[in-house]
């Protein structure tokens, strides 16, 4: 077991993540991280989301990511509270087994000018991924290169997640990359980035990527685990096939010397999402989440069976 | 200290390295020249790096602080121009170095192909950190394009990872399918396929013909009159061993430098590992064989004996996303069957080939889950005619589904009790584990769950391996003996908590893979059963060590010994002289234990149901000396002679023994009552002392005096003789619900500490409790063996049950 050593209070990109499930013909609240707000999450926990009624629910019947930037006068329920809480912004990714919805993953985020990372989904237009929408904080020029930039297929960490259907996660995203899109990247502190195929019911391409920055991170640990039945075989689990982390370093392990990290149905974090197909959030537990405040770990869905699980740590 | 020069910071000498350190530490003094400027790295993960999905810090191994902090002299940088092997000196740009054993890993060359244009700027090859340093700057350009010569494993993953960089990508292979080497066409195929999914162009057949360009690489033409227009080309075409410093020295080379199965050269002073050597007519290419040389030289250099040995390679590509796997030998041939599996719609080929009733290779593509197990029975050779039905579907066709055996655990709320003894519910031992106890015993320390019995320990670690993930390894569960999968701690459990009362239902309900268990099993669960279950179940003498089936302890001539009871050690004129009558009769020689008994030795077994009746009609009952029970109960005089004696230890030791007698215990107890603390009777090592002093008496257990001499620990202090008892009878009781078979009291007390006892036995009612427990069970065991088997012996003689193997 790791060390854990509590990191002076960090400040993050996002600061509300929580999860919404079906039940019935409405989304009710299924666990979430919200820091010190406790006003919203009081608000969040009483709250439900009909088919496109708010932002999961918009998310829900759209079938594919949804990213809010403006609550005000928007379709966004918790206005009021969330405005208290200096919350501006909010993703919504739905979590898609064929057609049936498991769950909805909502990231919320605030206080534009000190936060620097992105939250962007790029969907395909006419065999290129353009940008959908994103979230970006202070990093405004990125954003404007980003939403002057496509990607052809296998090109970049959008390009690669599409051509591979698989996460990606691509480091030093500001060094190496010379084309414009990662000279910016560079310039705004981005370091590491998240690539995810997001699955919808009717077979459209939405790739997610989290870029994370030094100064105000998405993360400080991402993972990625493969579940799928080609890569574990009948014994099910998931096996860590990539990950990066600030205290422990590389998470990979060269196959030649040592077994990779596996995780069993109900083992750990990681089991839990196995085991119950939904997304985990857990916070205020460090020893449970590898010394940090909050983990997130949400399912990808392949093949009618969990295939990806990405997690993220903050 | 040994001089050990080494040519070459690779993988293999890093390796070699690591294992010279752990075996003779200090014993050489090494130096290592590398022409790179820097020390080892991954580099068969170059290809990631390239990608951008790892960082150079990563894939490093070993860096210059690690050779300096192991003591090793450092040359990086810096050409080795010459060895001198008759001076035994490696010459290098900046002076030369001595040595006692040289080592060749000098590595390989990436090839290049002579063709026009070859050596233009631009041109690059795929081996270490520069070629990947020149492909990433090639990659800044927008809009920039490569063309990668060779589709073997390190041009395709060039390609790939290129192509994550932005570029447009060309391949050019030669043969008719890529990695023609690894893969059959069908698997080359979809490997293709994949790739052109990804953007990348792939030519195959494709004849380059030249490079062209103003000053660098501009363009690549084929044979075939097509023009690929690029920034940069990529040579992957092959490796070309670096041997010509060896060749220069005079070592005797083929292809490469050629060694040993000790990895020694022509010279015996010189020895050569990784890419540069020769092996009986094999190059090495892939890590896993040079990771075996690297062990097999470091042996030999350290005294060792090891062998070098080819083995069967298998081959995956890293490429995110790409699944393949090959190993063995696919090529067509007489006497060869294919089994074959393709799932279209998912991507997936799988190819076995088989030959006299082996399997000799597999080609895997896009469903490699099963490629190790594959792997393995190609290595071993096995014989699969058995499964040769379902051996493409792989080992979990084989074994069914699997099982979950952290659900039920996980599924527990968390107001579930987890351990009965001292109250512990998984809320609390989940919020323990947040707390800061991570492992077993910090968990006991802190919660005191599986603290006592121990039988919630299991559970306990599943509460740890669900909330922890693999942050806690499970421990490898030590089963009672091959019949079963289940703990010492796992079996009173379940036969507790399912009722089980018959060995039967054991076996059955407990998944026994034996008919009637073995001499190991067996005692076990016959002693469980009967402690849980005095009544419902009836002790199986079958199930016995031989000394318990015979109430006689073996001797080492064949004879026994008997050995009758006196009550803590006192006896009487008429008991000596049936004793002495009996040894008269039965020619037993006499001796006096340790214990305070007298021990007639050399009894014939015929003679053992007749010794024993001529004792009982003198009054006398076994003494259990041969039982995992109540032995003895050794007293002093106490405040009847003795001038110090404080209390009637006698009196209470006979009380105690009375009480105790014919108890079946997970192993044997002895005990000791002292009139006073000068303690004649040695009560401070027994499994329960008492030492009477003024103001009543002090308990004490846990003693030992075997091969482990240990003083007895304090359990309470109390006045009267029958807290005496009834704290001595609920401890041992304690001690017979909750304890591994054949753990001595002092052992079980160091696994669920004293502490917890002391608690648990404070509670009057506890106490009460167990005493009834106990009298329930010696309603039923407070009998002379002895007189049952006389009795057993005047009525008839038993046959042996043939199918139940005797316990021993």
């Amino acid at each position: 077991m790791m060390d854990v050593a509590i990191e002076e209070k960090t400040r993050t990109f996002i600061q509300v993540s929580e999860i919404w499930v079906p039940d019935g013909d409405t989304l009710i609240h299924g666990g979430g991280s919200y820091g010190d707000l406790g006003a919203f999450e009081a608000a969040s926990v009483r709250e439900s989301f009909a088919l496109g009624e708010g932002l999961p629910g918009k998310a829900w019947a759209e079938g594919s990511p949804v990213v809010l930037k403006e609550f005000d006068g928007s379709y966004f329920k918790r206005t009021e509270v969330a405005t208290e809480a200096g919350l501006t912004a909010a993703v919504a990714i739905p979590v898609f087994d064929g057609k049936t919805l498991m769950a909805v993953l909502v990231v919320l985020c605030g206080d534009d000018d000190e936060h620097v990372g992105a939250i962007e989904v790029w969907e395909e237009t006419d065999k290129l991924l353009m940008l959908k929408d994103g979230y970006y904080g202070a990093a405004k020029h990125f954003e404007w290169v980003s939403r002057h930039t496509h990607f052809p297929i296998g090109q970049g960490l959008p390009g690669g997640v599409w051509s591979s259907d698989t996460p990606m996660l691509f480091r030093d995203l500001g060094a190496g990359y010379r084309f414009i899109r990662a000279d910016s990247a560079g310039k705004a502190g981005l370091t590491t980035g998240l690539g995810l195929p997001v699955p919808v019911p009717d077979g459209a391409t939405f790739v997610l990527t989290l870029l994370s920055a030094r100064g105000t991170p998405i993360a400080r640990r991402f993972e990625i685990w493969d579940a799928r039945r080609q890569k574990v075989g009948k014994a099910g689990g998931a096996v860590l096939v990539d990950g990066v982390c600030e205290r422990n370093g590389p998470l990979w392990t060269d196959e030649n010397i040592s077994a990779p990290r596996t995780a069993a149905r109900n083992q750990g974090n990681i089991g839990k999402v196995l085991a119950t197909g939904l997304p985990v959030i857990v916070s205020g537990t460090p020893k449970f989440t590898e010394g940090y405040d909050t983990m997130v770990a949400l399912p990808i869905y392949g093949d009618g069976d969990i295939a990806h699980i990405v997690a993220w740590y903050v | 200290m040994q001089k050990l020069v080494i040519i070459g910071a690779g993988m293999a000498s890093g390796r070699a390295i690591e294992h010279l350190l752990e075996a003779a530490p200090g014993a050489f003094d090494i130096t290592l020249f590398n022409a790179e400027p820097r020390g080892n790295y991954n580099r068969i993960m170059l290809s990631p790096v390239l990608s951008g999905e790892k960082t150079y810090e990563e894939i490093v191994t070993h860096d210059a602080d690690w050779y300096e902090a192991n003591g090793v002299t450092c040359r990086f940088g810096e050409k080795v121009v010459e060895v001198d092997r008759a001076r035994k000196v490696v010459v290098g740009e900046k002076g030369e170095v001595p040595y006692d054993q040289l080592i060749f890993a000098t590595g390989s060359n990436a090839f290049i192909i002579p063709m026009p244009g070859h050596d233009l700027p631009g041109v690059v090859t795929f081996r270490d950190l520069e070629d990947t340093g020149a492909m990433i700057e090639a990659a800044g350009k927008p809009g920039s394009r490569a063309v990668v010569i060779g589709g073997g494993l390190l041009g395709l993953e060039a390609a790939a990872a290129l192509r994550l960089r932005g570029m447009d990508v060309t391949v050019l292979h030669i043969a008719t399918h890529l990695m023609e080497r690894q893969l059959d066409p069908a698997a080359g195929y979809l490997l293709k396929k994949d790739l052109e999914r990804r953007g990348i162009n792939v030519i195959l057949e494709a004849q380059s013909k030249e490079i062209v360009g103003n000053g660098r690489a501009e363009q690549v033409n084929l044979a075939d009159g097509t023009e690929l227009p690029c920034d940069i080309v990529v040579m992957a075409v092959g490796i070309r061993p670096a041997v010509s410093l060896a060749q220069e020295c005079g070592l005797a080379c083929g292809r490469a430098i050629e060694v040993d199965a000790q990895m020694r050269t022509s010279d015996p002073s010189v020895f050569a590992l990784g890419e540069c050597v020769e092996f009986e007519g094999n190059l090495f290419g892939l890590v896993a064989p040079l990771y075996d040389q690297a062990k097999v030289l470091a042996a030999t250099l350290t005294g060792g004996e090891a062998t070098f040995a080819m083995r069967e390679l298998s081959t995956k590509l890293k490429v995110t996303g790409c699944d393949l796997f090959s190993a063995g030998d696919f090529a067509e041939g007489e006497g060869r069957e294919d089994i074959v599996f393709r799932d279209p719609a998912r991507g997936v080929y799988k190819r076995l080939v088989i030959e006299n009733d082996t399997l000799v290779g597999a080609v895997m593509y896009g469903d490699t889950a099963d490629g190790n197990w594959f792997f393995g029975l190609i290595k071993d050779g096995e014989d699969i005619s058995d499964i040769r039905e379902t051996l493409i579907f792989g080992p979990g066709f084989l074994g069914g589904d699997t099982a979950d055996p952290l659900s039920a655990v996980a599924a527990l709320p968390p107001e579930a009790e987890i351990c009965g003894c001292n109250g512990v519910c998984k809320g609390d031992i989940v919020a323990a584990i947040d707390g800061g106890a991570t492992d077993l015993g910090a968990l006991r320390a802190t919660t005191k769950a599986s603290a006592s019995c121990g039988t919630c320990t299991g559970l306990v670690e599943q509460v740890l391996a669900v909330t922890l993930g693999d942050g806690f390894q499970m421990p490898t569960a030590q089963p009672i003996c091959g019949c079963c999968d289940l703990t010492h701690e796992d079996v009173r459990r379940l036969i507790k908590s399912q009722e089980l009362k018959s060995q039967e239902a054991v076996w059955q309900e407990l998944g026994w893979k034996t008919l009637n268990g073995c001499h190991v099993c067996r005692p076990a669960v016959n002693y469980y059963l009967l402690a849980d279950w005095p009544i419902e179940y009836q002790d199986d003498p079958q199930s016995r060590f031989v000394n318990e089936r015979n109430h006689a302890n073996i001797q080492k001539d064949g004879t026994y010994s008997v050995m009758p009871r006196m009550w803590g050690g006192m006896t009487d004129a008429a008991e000596l002289r049936a004793i002495a009558d009996a040894a008269e009769k039965y020619g037993a020689a006499v001796k006096v234990t340790g214990g305070q008994r007298i021990d007639l030795l050399g009894i014939t077994k015929e003679d053992l149901p007749h010794i024993w009746r001529d004792l009982n009609e003198a009054g006398m009952v076994s003494g259990h000396a041969y039982s995992k029970g109540l032995r003895t109960v050794k007293t002093c005089v106490g405040s009847d002679w003795c001038r110090f004696g404080t209390q009637d230890s006698t009196g209470l030791g006979i009380k105690l023994e009375k009480l105790l007698w014919g108890s079946w215990t997970p192993h044997k107890v002895k005990l000791g009552v002292s009139g006073c603390p000068r303690n004649c009777a040695e009560a401070t090592c027994k499994d329960v002392g008492i030492v009477c002093v003024d103001s009543g008496y002090q308990i004490s257990v846990a003693g030992a005096a075997g091969m482990e001499v240990k003083e007895t620990e304090p359990l309470a202090t109390v006045k009267t003789e029958d807290e005496v008892l009834e704290w001595t009878v609920a401890f041992i009781q304690l001690y017979r619900e909750g304890a591994k078979y054949l753990d001595r009291p002092y052992k079980w007390v160091a696994k669920v500490g004293l502490n917890w006892i002391v608690e648990h036995l404070s509670d009057a009612d506890t106490r009460r409790a167990l005493n009834a427990r106990f009298e329930l069970s010696q309603s039923v065991y407070r009998t002379d063996p002895w007189a049952a088997e006389v009795a057993k012996s005047e009525r008839y003689t038993p046959l042996a049950d043939l199918t139940l193997e005797a316990a021993e």
